[in-house]
């Protein structure tokens, strides 16, 4: 894993001539490396570990209603915190739900978030990226330092204010953590670019006067895929951790939903009369899937690293 | 910041007396703490005032820099015993795993260590007061030792939250020195040093560790801002008054003076821990010295 | 003593009391009311308890009144010494008299500030700082006598001058006090008038006949204040009358005390040497806390998060029988609710059962849909109590033609009210009512408290929590009445106004009950608010804890406690 402030490791190219031939041997080259790379990646124990984890989750999130034994939204408080039985397999939680459907069905709402604003990061971040690292000079001076104040604003304090300001749904959860961690995306973006813009086929590029958005989408950006698609299996990590701490504090995804960080902050209180399993079982949920999305990134990361 | 905090939808008078007060009263708030004057000049009134070192008055009547320093000592206190056990636990731990590469141990724990990673820190804090607070009955179930405590009591009370810390910190910290350490292990002037005769543990000491440490300097330096955030949680179970529950209840009380000066602070925290590891990093690391900044 | 020795004696009583208080001699004696009530209503109006005690017996029909549940405030035997720590919910809000909102700040006002009436357990005004107290004859003005020789903390001596600023100061609506509300249309500024050191009149804007609540802990804001208040003043010391000198004061920590050596109530000394307040943030913190030790006395818990301690056996729980309720109201002006069949079919639709004995775990009773909550003596118990009826709640609405509607819900994240939240969700599905939740913080819910910029006062479909007061008045008033503050169901009916009112005048337990019934089957008729439950005040302490006082509007009177003996 990459630490949250430093650029990942960049995807090595060779130098070549300024011939069209070497650019097109460099396409070409780009491509074996990609079949290279699956190959890695189709090897790697931890890549192939990590997809089972997530894969299970995965299904869950998307047939998980139609499986579960019980439905996660029907309360019955009168039988509420009973332990585990053949009728209840997780047993039951304050309101009387049945917690191992809870368990299966809230994997939905975190497999939507936390994509989502990873992906929103991503794609922010790496717009960011390319700009700073393209350009140099004062754009990069002023983007970078709002950048950095960015960087320096803490993620749940954040997230916490605006779900005060706007009220705390999906699409606020996303919206925050896309645009938190977009600053730290483009860092490493940045850095990539900064070793690609001096390469030969982005002179190339210039004297064939292709204009400038071209050159940072078109010929940059795929050359740097390697960074961004490793910061972006990092980040789904942090990402489904920080939605489940907010969730937990009760400025994430909204009750009923059967969302784990959610189910924890419900009923860690009764704890300590002996009632572990509400909060047992969705923290392991949470918990598998974290690994499982870190172990694809370090798969990942190491496909990229040779 | 502070137009973000400015979004938050409500009336500051109304939040401090309440939903059942009279409007009349809520009027006469909001005049005295100037909350009817326009935008600019109370944006304008913030800074200048920030910059001389008073940070103004909480709308609980209390001087800002009051409602803040307090807590931020108390989470620095906190984070303080968390890396003082994590970082030489984290770098041991590397360490050892760098060393036995692809060995069980070494699975035990780089798998180990990322998995404790993995937890969410509630989780931790919910196990711990679990086990150790009431069931073994060793530790306090919160972290606020009560007042004037020896510096014993006050270890007894924060050690559980930090525990909780450490272990969100050492997977991260430990990879980082594993990785070090394998690349300064490979590395040309090892080789060169063990062909000489030295023992390992000076090679391991004197050339090893020093380029092992280079990340995980960065890494911890970085962590410390991103804890600041983490501390929110950690907090609240524990019912500890740190800038994390501090900023929390300022947010949800709409108390921007708090806010504003709050979350700049924790910024600056930050940027100079970032500094702090950028020297460091330059320190210890002749090539950078040498070499072009980056 | 025979028996005509006795009549003889009360009918010479008898004779020199008002002609309220012979109507509740009255009352007692046909027995339409228990002694209890009778020793409360008598104390309400004024009478002493020795005059009291000795009518009950001498007039006694036998105890008809249930009881409130806490057990009778004899004595325990306690050591004396030592440190009693408790813990509480932390306050939401400064700490000044005059801004106190909420269940922490109050009950650390009470720790060393004093009222002129104290509202005991079971609803019983025992006088404080006021010796004794009579209305006039319609209760339009009420006479209180000041006790003398008591002392504020720094010496200066407290008078009948002091109480007199205290109650203009909260009745003046520059000062902005939280208490205005509970004096809208009771009393204004500059209706209490001190006529010498030991006396003060309260002329009052229309006839009360609980007046004397508004005097007493209910009323939390008033303790008795030095004339002349200062906020900043006060801050540094907290210096009321009461048994407890402020030691130290830790903003969001807690609050440390130690016995006031020169406390007026011989009979009441503090027996702790010290008591230290711990604030907590969050509830399950202070269960825990209570649980570890960490605090001898944890003085409110709610049954959702509280079960683990009332499966503990390392924990006593005092329970208190109280008023303090969930609102969940509908708007009766605007669509869905705007037909009174769909709001009924909502009250129908909702498992009290599960809110009561599943959710609260038993510790709670069931409402009727209107403010009477079992607890008070006037609430009318003939009214038969709702119960969930699916077929029925079916049919209203498709009477209404509203067989399958949408509606938001809006809350906020405090107490049970999400757990309620979401079993009302679940109950009104079964007939097609879909609820979608918006609960937000308290703060976002409460918006600006006005009409037109609060979602509480807005919404269409809302839960907003209540705390116990010692008489229905309030819950009357301002959530129900036509020009009513705090009506968020906009609910405008001028024949019920009148019947709050003729409630409100009232000044005997019968005519008191006359109006409730009325007012009662009113309500469960209209349901513009369904009120499911009235929840117990709990307590927990460690086992050998004795002797702490709790009321169930929150405060925490820890001066005879200590370890049993």
């Amino acid at each position: 894993m990459t630490a949250p402030g430093q650029p990942a490791p960049a995807g090595a190219t060779e130098i070549g001539t300024a011939s069209p031939a070497a650019v097109g041997a460099h396409a070409a080259d780009a491509r074996v490396a990609t079949k290279e790379r699956l190959a890695l990646l189709r090897r790697s124990k931890s890549f192939i570990a990590g997809s089972i984890i997530v894969g299970f989750w995965v299904l869950c999130a998307i047939f998980g209603e139609l499986v579960v034994p019980k439905d996660p939204l029907a309360s019955d408080p009168i039988n509420d915190l009973i332990s585990p039985s053949g009728d209840n397999w997780f047993g039951t939680d304050k309101l009387g739900r049945d917690v191992f459907s809870r368990v299966i069905t809230g994997a939905r709402d975190i497999l939507i978030v936390a994509p989502l604003a990873t992906i929103l990061a991503t794609v922010l971040g790496t717009a960011l990226g390319l700009v700073t690292g393209y350009f140099r000079g004062l754009v990069d001076d002023v983007l970078s330092r709002i950048i950095e104040a960015f960087l320096a604003l803490p993620v749940i304090i954040m997230g916490l204010l605006v779900a005060v300001a706007l009220g705390p749904s999906k699409t606020t959860l996303i919206i925050t953590i896309g645009v938190l961690f977009a600053p730290i995306i483009s860092r490493t973006v940045r850095a990539a670019v900064l070793t690609e813009r001096e390469l030969e086929y982005v002179a190339a590029a210039r004297l064939r006067n292709e204009r400038t958005p071209y050159v940072l989408f078109g010929e940059i950006l795929p050359n740097v895929m390697g960074p961004i698609i490793v910061e972006f299996t990092v980040r789904l990590g942090y990402a489904i951790f920080v939605a489940a701490g907010l969730s937990f504090l009760g400025f994430g995804i909204p009750a009923p939903a059967p969302d784990w960080g959610l189910q924890v902050a419900d009923n860690y209180g009764v704890i300590s009369g002996g009632f572990w399993w509400p909060v047992l079982f969705p923290s392991l949920a949470i918990a598998t899937l974290v690994i499982g999305v870190n172990l694809i990134a370090d798969g990942v990361a190491s496909a990229f690293e040779r | 910041m502070f137009l973000a905090a400015q979004v938050l939808p409500g009336d500051v008078a109304r939040r401090v007396l309440g939903p059942f007060a009279d409007q009349a009263s809520v009027d006469a708030l909001n005049h005295e703490l100037g909350t009817d004057r326009p935008l600019i000049t109370q944006y304008w009134d913030w800074i200048s005032h920030f910059l001389t070192g008073d940070l103004g008055e909480s709308i609980r009547n209390r001087p800002v820099s009051d409602v803040l320093f307090d807590p931020m000592v108390a989470s620095a206190k906190l984070a303080l015993l968390a890396f003082i056990i994590v970082v030489p636990l984290a770098i041991v731990g590397g360490v050892v795993a760098a060393m036995n590469e692809g060995t069980f141990r070494d699975r035990l724990i780089s798998v180990g260590g990322l998995s404790a990673t993995a937890i969410p820190e509630f989780v931790w804090a919910v196990l711990f007061i679990l086990i150790f607070a009431l069931g073994l009955g060793l530790f306090p179930t919160t972290a606020q030792p009560p007042d004037g405590a020896s510096i014993f009591t006050q270890l007894k009370y924060l050690l559980l939250p930090s525990l909780c810390l450490v272990c969100t910190l050492f997977g991260y910290i430990a990879r980082m020195a594993r990785a070090g350490t394998i690349e300064a292990l490979d590395a040309d002037y090892t080789r060169t040093a063990i062909l000489k005769g030295l023992p390992q543990r000076t090679v391991i000491r004197r050339h090893v560790l020093r380029n092992s440490l280079l990340p995980t300097i960065a890494v911890v330096a970085t962590q410390a801002g991103y804890l600041i955030g983490g501390l929110v949680i950690i907090e609240t179970i524990f019912n500890y008054q740190g800038i994390g529950q501090t900023l929390a209840r300022a947010a949800t009380q709409k108390d921007i003076p708090v806010l504003q000066s709050g979350v700049l602070l924790v910024g600056i925290v930050y940027l100079v821990a970032t500094l702090i590891a950028d020297i460091l990093y330059s320190v210890l690391n002749p090539r950078v010295r040498l070499g072009a900044a980056e | 003593m025979a028996k005509d020795e006795i009549q003889r004696q009360v009918d010479a009583v008898r004779a020199g009391r008002s002609e309220l208080e012979n109507h509740i001699i009255d009352e007692y004696r046909a027995g339409y009311i228990g002694r209890r009530e009778f020793m409360r209503r008598g104390a309400i109006v004024g009478m002493s308890l020795p005059l009291v005690s000795f009518l009950a017996s001498a007039c006694g029909s036998g105890d008809k009144e249930p009881s409130t549940g806490g057990s009778p405030s004899t004595k325990a035997n306690v050591s004396k010494g030592g440190t009693l720590r408790t813990g509480l919910q932390a306050p939401g809000s400064d700490l000044d008299p005059i801004v106190v909102n909420n269940q922490g700040a109050l009950a650390v006002l009470s720790q060393s500030g004093e009222f002129l009436i104290f509202s005991d357990r079971e609803l019983k005004p025992i006088p404080r700082l006021a010796e004794s107290w009579k209305p006039n004859a319609d209760g339009s003005k009420w006479t209180f006598k000041i006790r003398q020789g008591v002392k504020f903390q720094d010496g200066k001596p407290m008078t009948a001058q002091d109480v007199a600023a205290t109650f203009n100061l909260h009745a003046d609506p520059d000062a902005g006090s939280n208490a205005l509300s509970a004096f809208k249309g009771v009393l204004s500024k500059g209706g209490a008038q001190a006529t010498d050191d030991s006396t003060v009149v309260f002329e009052l804007e229309a006839p009360n006949g609980n007046f004397p609540f508004n005097t007493s802990s209910d009323n939390y804001n008033l303790i008795i204040l030095p004339k002349g208040f200062d906020n900043e003043k006060w801050s540094k010391t907290f210096a009321g009358t009461g048994p407890w000198k402020m030691e130290k004061y830790t903003p969001n920590v807690g609050v440390n005390y130690t016995r006031n050596p020169d406390y007026w109530d011989k009979t009441r000394q503090p027996l702790p040497d010290r008591n230290e307040l711990k604030f907590y943030e969050k509830e399950e913190a202070a269960i825990l806390g209570v649980q570890g030790g960490e605090v001898d006395v944890l003085a409110q818990f709610s049954p959702v998060n509280g079960k683990a301690l009332l499966t503990d056996q390392n924990v006593q729980v005092i329970e208190l029988r109280a008023s303090q309720h969930r609102q969940l109201h509908m708007r009766t002006d605007k669509e869905p609710f705007n037909d009174k069949r769909v709001r009924q079919a909502v009250a129908l639709l909702i498992n009290r059962d599960n809110v009561v004995k599943g959710l609260l775990e038993g510790k709670s009773d069931y409402g009727n849909d209107s403010p009477f909550a079992p607890v008070y003596p006037s609430t009318d118990k003939s009214v038969p109590q709702r119960k969930q009826d699916v077929e029925k709640a079916k049919a209203l609405l498709s009477e209404a033609g509203k067989s399958n509607i949408s509606v938001e819900l809006r809350g906020w994240n405090g107490f049970e009210m999400p757990q309620y939240a979401q079993l009302v969700q679940n109950d009104l599905k079964a007939a097609g009512i879909g609820v979608k939740l918006n609960f937000t913080d308290g703060g976002t819910y409460y918006g600006d408290a006005v009409f037109g910029k609060s979602p509480w006062l807005d919404s269409t479909f809302g839960l907003t929590e209540y705390g116990h007061r010692g008489v229905p008045n309030v819950f009357l008033d301002a959530p129900l009445k036509s020009d009513g503050t705090w009506n968020a169901a906009h609910f405008k009916n001028k024949d019920y106004d009148k019947l709050v009112n003729e409630y409100v005048a009232a000044l005997d337990l019968q005519s008191q009950r006359t109006a409730a019934k009325k007012i009662q089957e009113m309500l469960l008729d209209e349901v513009p608010i369904v009120f499911a439950y009235f929840y117990f005040y709990l307590t927990a302490t460690k086992p050998d804890i004795a002797g702490v006082d709790v009321s169930a509007m929150g405060h925490v009177d820890v001066s005879q406690a200590g370890t049993k003996a």
